[in-house]
């Protein structure tokens, strides 16, 4: 009675090619075609996305300006990169410098949260009246979900989790993400006690039977559908180990830091090891406006340690090749410290670190003044930066458009280009 | 000229469309009469373009289908076989009969108008009651209409329609007050217009949508002002501030500068009236008491009069619509917010005549419903053979799959496990020695796992991966698939024949007899008889979990 995964892998495969296949692979119909296999090349690719929400200040990060006027009371130190040097904050990541691309030219638009968390994340592009998407549902969209059948776009973070619509735009909410609120799964993820695996599984094969008696007289794309949703819930309940905390190795847990950020960014490694294409990592309370120093010296080396072990750990075990590494947040800080010894949102210029597939490593690209106020050459808005990473990802985004109720939409503002050099 | 005039000639065509249709289909028999004009055309149109329809829907795929559609549930298997039985030729128009005068029909509807209005965007349960009152009462749609937007906060049996606009205007989060929004949704769900590309400029696809359009309908509501409850109010309430000047805009495309009063989109502007300083108010505002006033001229009022008046011709084309599509699973215009002249009906003459039709019946929502559901075209089978080319959806060849909703499924899941009686009406509990089922916890979490998000028309069927997690893990979904006195899985355990079992299991959960195949198939699952009682709670599930379950079709 138990069905045949072969049959299930077909009628994935079918699935992405009718249901969605015009946006998810722009025609991955034919299936042995040369631009199908192109397509299934690239779909191999990874991204961890860490999102420091509120806004880490890149004067304690990734551009130092020691002795100046904004400096603040932190050293620069050398790295793995002769010639970079970044805060003392971060010694794990200077290790890992030859591995990262640092971009110290970012020059955004928006300065509060509430609207610039969203617009960074959809790559602010123009207006066309349509909500973009997230990051993370852009790539669930245009590449897939792998054939681990895990879901394409996980995020965990503190607090609640669930099912969130809202990041997914116009795309529609079969691209929104999946968030594990604490690291823990949503309700309803874990096998009900009452049930073992075996049931489990008869259970489903019995349900099998009928969808097939039924969708043989009928169109075939909703089972499929169906099918498919069935087979990643199943997925998921069969890889608790993933993110089970109470699994997850002392030595691990050493490395990584025994700190919030630490474990989910230990169960995001996991994850990604098993196939989920876009693993988030939200890191809440960078919004430092008062005791700025104090803040960052807790919070940074918390990040630098989680950060730098997931680095190694992709690059040992070769993931690194085909994932897209990301940290973040919605802006930088101000060069100028306040009365409260913090600093206030910058978007004028600021800095994020990247590393992975298609990026140059140990690259430093853009610079700020000796005071940190003005990018001294170009300067890179997050719309160039969403070509760097599409590029990087093996998706033409000059070339490429989302169809939404028959509009054509750039991936990405189509004013702007990819960043040459931050590109291998 | 942007309005549509109405077919006036829908009688004598309904009668010639009559006969040429019953020659085409011979066996619609009783039916033609009343829905006639409906399968005419939609079969000359499928006809033309050499399309051949599936046959009639067999009873049990009808009674689904039906029972869902009316009573928001399937019929239990007492039910299901009385008709299947029946032996009456009449009895597809007396089953309409019968659900349209059974209380469950009015809730049904309520709760269908109820996810079109809100969008998922609020739950109240005032406001739900409010529409079943109006939907056991019959209330004519304009009337409906004109209460929703122009709310009577100090009438304790309209005020709940308020609910519309003030769940709209409320704050969300660090989210301002949604006033294009409001002004959009009400463009959208009363004359299917979606006009929120005009709030900056003129569409720069649909000629007809201009930026006058969007901005004479926001003048009016983002005149509004939403109050908490208090004195007088027992509920948030809306009040009207004063207008005298035209709302003048600029095309953020080319620069170009206009101005409007109050006007109903694609219609005429409402002429702002001058009033002496002692017309201008009815209460005039009072700064001591804080009483902002109650300006003459409601802007609200003229407009909820205009929109929902016989002469504009969208208001009745778009409760046409948005029936046909709660009904069809596709609309006369697709999508639902998007009628204007380049994008025409499907069917324009059968849109034309039933939008008139509509209107001299003064918006009889019932009228309308039983002409759909008795016609052919909504009894037409959704199964498919396997030479059948396939034919464009608004041809109507094929019964379409349509979505069930959070609410449907949960009141079908209970019926087809027979638990709903425990769990919704909380009988039989005393004798059980459990702990009851908290039937609004039960609800919340079906919702939870089917319902869209927030502001996501639900519009067809969509399988998800929280649904599916939902069915395979929750403790009330497993619960319920116990034998439990009475239930479904203790009375299939009874059966000791697979073929009694069978018919029982498929009546109950699919409201149909199984075939032959399927009576095998039933026998195959339960031959090795390892754990016979577990294997009918997988049955159970594993049908209940089946797409054939999860879709209206």
């Amino acid at each position: 009675m138990l069905c045949n995964p072969s049959e299930h892998a077909v009628s994935r495969r079918r699935f992405l090619g009718t249901a969605l296949g015009a946006t998810m692979a722009g025609g991955l119909g034919g299936l042995f075609s040369a631009r199908a296999a192109e397509a299934m090349k690239a779909s191999d690719r990874q991204v961890l996305f860490v999102w420091l929400d509120g806004g880490i200040s890149q004067f304690e990060s990734w551009d130092p300006k020691p002795n100046s006027l904004y400096g603040g009371p932190f050293r620069a130190i050398p790295t793995s990169v002769p010639g970079t040097h970044i805060s003392e904050l971060m010694p794990q990541c200077a290790r890992q410098m030859h591995r990262l691309c640092l971009l110290r030219s970012l020059c955004t638009k928006d300065q509060d949260h509430s609207s610039g968390v969203a617009r960074i994340q959809r790559g602010d592009p123009k207006n066309r009246g349509v909500p973009y998407p997230f990051f993370g549902s852009s790539v669930a969209n245009l590449l897939g979900p792998m054939e681990s059948r895990l879901p394409p776009y996980v995020v965990i973070k503190e607090g609640t989790g669930g099912f969130r619509a809202e990041d997914a735009g116009f795309l529609g909410p079969a691209y929104g993400s999946l968030a594990f609120g604490d690291g823990k799964p949503p309700e309803d993820l874990l096998r009900n006690a009452a049930l073992t695996e075996a049931d489990d599984e008869e259970r489903n094969a019995l349900r099998d039977l009928f969808n097939r008696r039924y969708a043989a007289q009928r169109r075939p794309a909703l089972t499929q559908a169906s099918t498919f949703a069935y087979d990643t819930a199943r997925e998921l309940m069969r890889r608790q180990d993933i993110f089970d905390t109470s699994r997850l190795s002392e030595r691990d847990l050493d490395r990584y830091g025994r700190t919030e950020i630490g474990t989910h960014m230990l169960i995001a490694r996991n994850m990604l090891t098993a196939g989920v294409r876009f693993v988030k990592v939200a890191s809440f309370g960078w919004d430092s406006h008062g005791d700025n120093f104090n803040a960052h010296a807790s919070l940074v080396p918390k990040f630098d340690r989680a950060f730098a072990s997931i680095l190694e750990d992709l690059a040992a075990s070769g993931l690194l090749e085909r994932t897209l590494v990301i940290a973040m947040s919605e802006f930088g800080r101000t060069p100028r410290i306040n009365g409260h010894a913090g600093r206030d949102h910058w978007p004028d210029s600021w800095s994020l670190a990247m590393a992975g597939c298609g990026i140059r490593a140990g690259a430093v690209v853009g610079a700020t003044d000796a005071n940190g106020v003005e990018i001294k050459d170009a300067k890179h808005d997050i719309g160039a930066v969403f070509h760097t990473w599409f590029k990087a990802l093996g998706i033409d985004s000059e070339e490429r458009q989302y169809k939404h109720k028959g509009q054509p939409l750039p991936l990405a503002h189509e004013d702007m280009a990819p960043i040459k050099e931050a590109l291998a | 000229m942007r309005s549509i005039p109405p077919k006036r000639a829908f009688r004598r065509t309904a009668v010639l469309l009559a006969v040429v249709f019953a020659a085409a289909c011979p066996d619609a028999g009783a039916l033609t009469a009343d829905a006639g004009f409906i399968d005419g055309q939609v079969m000359a149109k499928a006809q033309a373009a050499k399309v051949s329809v599936a046959p009639r829907s067999d009873d049990g795929e009808f009674q689904r289908r039906l029972w869902l559609d009316l009573m928001g549930t399937i019929p239990d298997a007492n039910e299901a076989r009385r008709f299947l039985q029946d032996t009456a030729p009449d009895k597809r128009r007396a089953l309409v009969e019968r659900l349209m005068a059974d209380p469950r029909f009015p809730i049904r509807m309520a709760e269908a108008f109820h996810v079109q209005l809100m969008e998922r965007a609020g739950d109240d349960e005032q406001w739900l009651a409010y529409l079943t009152a109006s939907m056991q009462a019959n209330k004519p749609w304009d009337v409906l209409v004109r209460e929703i937007l122009s709310p009577d906060f100090n009438d304790e049996q309209k005020r709940p329609a308020g609910y519309f606009m003030t769940r709209r205007l409320e704050k969300i989060g660090s989210q301002e007050t949604d006033y294009p929004g409001l002004t959009r949704d009400v463009g959208r769900m009363f004359m299917g217009l979606d006009l929120q590309c005009c709030q900056c400029h003129n569409h720069l696809t649909v000629k007809d949508y201009k930026q006058v359009d969007f901005n004479g309908l926001f003048l009016v509501f983002q005149n509004l002002k939403l109050n908490e409850p208090g004195g007088d109010h027992k509920t948030k309430w809306l009040s009207e501030g004063m207008v005298e000047a035209k709302f003048e805009f600029t095309s953020v495309l080319t620069g170009a500068k206009g101005a409007t009063g109050p006007r109903v989109p694609l219609g005429a502007e409402i002429e702002i009236p001058a009033l002496s300083e002692s017309e201008r108010w009815v209460v005039p505002p009072d700064k001591k008491t804080r009483n902002a006033g109650v300006p003459r001229f409601s802007p609200l009022r003229t407009l909820s009069e205009k929109l929902t008046s016989r002469e504009n011709p969208y208001f009745a084309r778009n409760i046409v619509n948005r029936l046909w599509w709660q009904f069809m699973g596709r609309g006369l215009v697709e999508p639902l917010d998007l009628n204007h002249a380049a994008n025409p009906a499907s069917h324009p003459e059968l849109m034309a005549a039933l939008a008139a039709t509509m209107g001299e019946r003064e918006f009889d929502l019932r009228w309308l419903v039983k002409e759909i559901v008795l016609s052919e075209t909504y009894q037409r089978s959704g199964r498919r053979s396997d030479g059948d080319a396939e034919a464009a959806d608004d041809l109507y060849a094929l019964a379409m799959e349509r979505q069930v909703s959070a609410e449907q499924f949960l009141k079908a899941f209970l019926t087809a496990t027979g638990e709903y009686a425990r769990v919704v009406d909380g009988k039989g509990w005393e004798e059980m020695g459990e702990p009851r089922q908290d039937f609004k916890k039960v609800r919340a979490s079906f919702l939870r796992a089917f319902a869209n998000a927030a502001k996501e028309p639900e519009l067809r069927a969509s399988p998800s991966l929280r649904g599916a997690l939902f069915l395979r893990n929750n403790t009330t979904v497993l619960w319920a698939l116990q034998p439990r006195k009475g239930n479904l899985v203790e009375r299939l355990s009874a059966l000791q024949s697979p073929d009694a079992l069978a018919e029982e299991a498929y009546l109950s959960i699919f409201s149909r007899l199984p075939t032959e195949e399927e009576r095998r198939d039933v026998q195959a699952i339960l031959n090795p008889t390892a754990d016979r009682g577990k294997t009918i709670s997988q049955l159970v599930w594993a049908m209940t979990a089946s797409m054939e379950f999860f879709t209206n079709h």
